[in-house]
């Protein structure tokens, strides 16, 4: 369970995200939306632990710096950074040792070849495409077996082949009973994962929907509704 | 930790196989570690002939160290800037369940390789120039890279971990220190300036008492005297301070707690840092990170300009819309080496014959030093749109570089003008010396868009500038040759002349077949 309560920060005078609050149960994918500048880099940065922050952010019930609760979290951030002199595949194990992941020689494998990545496994981290770089970083995240994984604009750089997989991984990853939260404007993308939707505008949560409650209404309509932007 | 070792050894693994691949970087790195060696041997050998070959002479290296060093560490520390972290740091290790002072630790591997660097420099040059006793030198190297080097580290955990202190605080000491450090350094030279500038009263300055007992600094001092010249009260005393700081110190980074809130500063820092290589990668000038977001004049102009003089007027737009138009930081520099070279040659070059020379001399050494600066220009072909504009390849040059020519008159008046009219040199000459130096630019220009034309990116930046200097010495070598028989031979006068009109030429031709550049993105 990813648990954000109160939380708020400010860039000096400016307040980028304004006593928020959401939770994303176990086992259920929860969809971030909202415009550029809505606040929801900062709320994935915190979460991530990359920024100072008020309010209490909690990872399967521990405060989220803690070094329990980063054990069992996965991020795969917006744009990809690799270590320059590193291979694809010393980055997967360094994500072991320092995770202390019980993943296998064997589920690292089938994750590479999930992800057409397992030809490049001796590639440096310089020598690879925004989207090999997308693909190192969900691999890496995988191999963390989190229990949270937050994915920011996890599809962008990514081909029609890695967003498939991506989405039966994200799919899967929730029948196992991981808790994900995507943060993303690719809508039509997550439109078959979510199970709860946070639209975020101006530093706050102006409304959230589950599944159920949204009646069928498509993530499109529920999010202009609330943005009142042109449904195109 | 261990996931750090790991990822430090296979960094460094994986650099070094890439460095053999390219012998380049080998080559480059050969170089650089013996340009190293030469500067260390040339300071021995100035040590030597200003006579502080001596322990005093140590002392006095070492005071200036204990102070601006750690001065100069607590500022980068205190404002979260002395440690080199990567974005990659920001993805893959602050999220990772590893304890932040750890991280810390292990990022800051290269300041420990950078210390123990130094201090095996001070410690060879401590009995091999200073004539001190190899066990005493010893014991200042195990000084510095045991006891500084904790305390050191102890100053970065506090001053990264510490949330506790506010910000507006860390701001007052900073702005302290720089004060502090200034007012330092005028003291000294207020200090020479009253007692005169010689080696007694230097080492008077050294043994002044209160510089042992400057907090923090001067007990370090006091330990270093200990070491080299024995116990006195003083010394001893303030050494015990020290100690006792250390201790205190590194007690307080170890009990620290910390929840990694640095990462905030150093995910900032390692983004602005990565910017800043590749716009030095890129051959910009860059003075330093977190330069504030510039702010343009408002101009309403429209570009007027048809074809691939578009550009030219786009990019006097673009200087329309700077704050100070032409004039950049580049001026400046030029107008400070002016300014040095007018008054450094003082009044024996006032109007006398070799004036001229000394000034064409100055036009091509700030050319020379110069040479690293690419300009706006340049950016224009990375950009795809200067190849699709319908016109032909020499025209697009000619407008692409325009605006850097006219900057060079700008840079070039700045330099030459108050160089010439203070040492009276001849109005023509003035104004040959800057045209040559308008067409020395304007040459080194072509020259590196020829180059990356025929090597690409294969040799980098520092290939791509070396082999450009060959090439362009070649080109204008032989017009200065011919210049410096002339005058010889004929009159000196003629060397203004030849030198342009030949630079002229050749520039010319060079610039055609630069052109070529501009038919395509894709290279050789």
């Amino acid at each position: 369970m990813l648990e954000i309560q109160d939380l708020s920060k400010n860039y000096g005078k400016n307040k980028a995200v304004d006593h928020v609050t959401f939770t994303v149960p176990d086992g259920q994918v929860g969809i971030l939306l909202g415009p550029n500048g809505a606040g929801k880099s900062t709320i994935i940065k915190s979460i991530a632990g990359l920024l100072r922050y008020k309010g209490m952010i909690r990872i399967q019930g521990m405060p989220a710096r803690s070094l329990e609760a980063k054990k069992v979290f996965a991020y795969v951030p917006e744009i990809p950074n690799m270590f320059d002199a590193l291979t694809v595949r010393e980055h997967i194990e360094y994500v072991r040792m320092a995770y202390g992941s019980d993943i296998t020689d064997e589920e690292v494998a089938e994750i590479l070849r999930d992800f057409e990545m397992e030809d490049k496994q001796d590639k440096l981290g310089n020598e690879l495409s925004k989207g090999m770089m997308q693909k190192v970083s969900i691999c890496c995240a995988l191999a963390v077996k989190p229990k949270v994984i937050l994915l920011d604009e996890p599809m962008v750089g990514l081909d029609p082949a890695a967003i498939r997989m991506l989405k039966e991984v994200v799919l899967e990853l929730r029948s196992r009973g991981v808790t994900v939260l995507i943060s993303t404007h690719m809508l039509e993308m997550v439109e078959d994962l979510w199970d709860v939707m946070f639209v975020m505008e101006k530093g706050h949560i102006k409304a959230s929907h589950t599944k159920a409650d949204a009646e069928g209404r498509d993530l499109d309509e529920l999010f202009f509704a609330v943005t009142g932007g042109e449904n195109e | 930790m261990k996931a750090l070792i790991y990822l430090t050894k296979r960094s460094l693994v994986n650099n070094l196989k890439r460095a053999c691949r390219k012998p380049l970087t080998l080559v480059l790195l050969i170089f650089g570690i013996a340009y190293g060696i030469f500067v260390v041997a040339m300071l021995g050998t100035l040590a030597l002939t200003i006579h502080i070959d001596s322990p005093k002479g140590l002392l006095a290296v070492l005071i200036i160290w204990s102070i601006y060093g750690f001065l100069g560490n607590f500022m980068s520390y205190s404002s979260r800037k002395g440690i080199l972290f990567r974005p990659a740091h920001a993805h893959f290790v602050f999220p990772s369940p590893v304890s932040p002072k750890l991280v810390l630790l292990e990022a800051a591997w290269m300041n420990y390789v950078m210390s123990v660097c130094i201090w095996l420099v001070i410690g060879i040059g401590a009995f091999t120039v200073f004539g001190i006793h190899p066990v005493k030198a010893v014991l200042v190297v195990l000084f510095g890279l045991v006891i500084e080097l904790a305390f050191e580290i102890a100053v970065m955990v506090f001053l990264y971990t510490n949330d506790r202190l506010p910000e507006r605080m860390m701001k007052g000491i900073r702005w302290a220190i720089r004060i502090f450090m200034a007012a330092f350094a005028l003291a000294v030279v207020l200090y020479f300036r009253i007692n005169g500038l010689s080696i007694e009263s230097a080492w008077a300055l050294v043994d002044l008492p209160a510089l042992q007992m400057i907090p923090v600094m001067g007990w370090q001092i006091a330990a270093y005297r200990l070491i080299l010249f024995g116990p006195t009260a003083l010394n001893v005393s303030c050494t015990v301070l020290y100690l006792a700081v250390v201790c205190v110190s590194t007690a307080a980074a170890v009990r620290m707690k910390c929840d990694g809130g640095y990462y905030e500063e150093a995910a900032k820092f390692a983004d602005d840092y990565a910017e800043l290589k590749k716009r030095q990668k890129s051959g910009e000038m860059v003075w330093s990170m977190n330069e504030k977001k510039r702010s343009f004049r408002r101009v309403r102009e429209r570009i007027t300009g048809k074809g691939a003089k578009a550009v030219f007027h786009r990019q006097m737009l673009e200087y329309r819309k700077e704050k100070f138009f032409f004039l950049d930081k580049l001026t400046l520099i030029s107008l400070f080496i002016a300014v040095c070279f007018s008054f450094g040659f003082g009044k024996d070059a006032v109007g006398s014959s070799e004036a001229p020379l000394v000034l064409l001399g100055v036009v091509a050494y700030v050319s020379f030093c110069m040479s690293g600066y690419l300009g706006k220009w340049e950016t224009e072909l990375k950009n795809p749109y200067i190849f699709m504009i319908p016109d032909t390849p020499l025209r697009k040059m000619w407008y692409a570089t325009l605006t850097e020519h006219i900057k060079a008159v700008v840079n070039g008046a700045v330099i030459c003008l108050p160089i010439g009219l203070y040492w009276r040199v001849p109005v023509w000459k003035i104004i040959f010396c800057i045209l040559i130096y308008v067409v020395i630019q304007a040459n080194r220009l072509y020259t590196m868009v020829i180059t990356q034309y025929l090597v690409g990116e294969t040799f980098g930046k520092t290939g791509q500038n070396i082999i450009r200097m060959c090439i362009q010495m070649m080109l204008l070598g032989a017009g200065v040759g011919v210049a410096a028989l002339a005058a010889v031979f004929i009159n000196m006068d003629l060397i203004f002349p030849i030198v342009l009109i030949y630079s002229v030429i050749v520039t010319v031709a060079t610039g055609v077949a630069a052109s070529f550049r501009f038919e395509m993105m894709e290279q050789l």
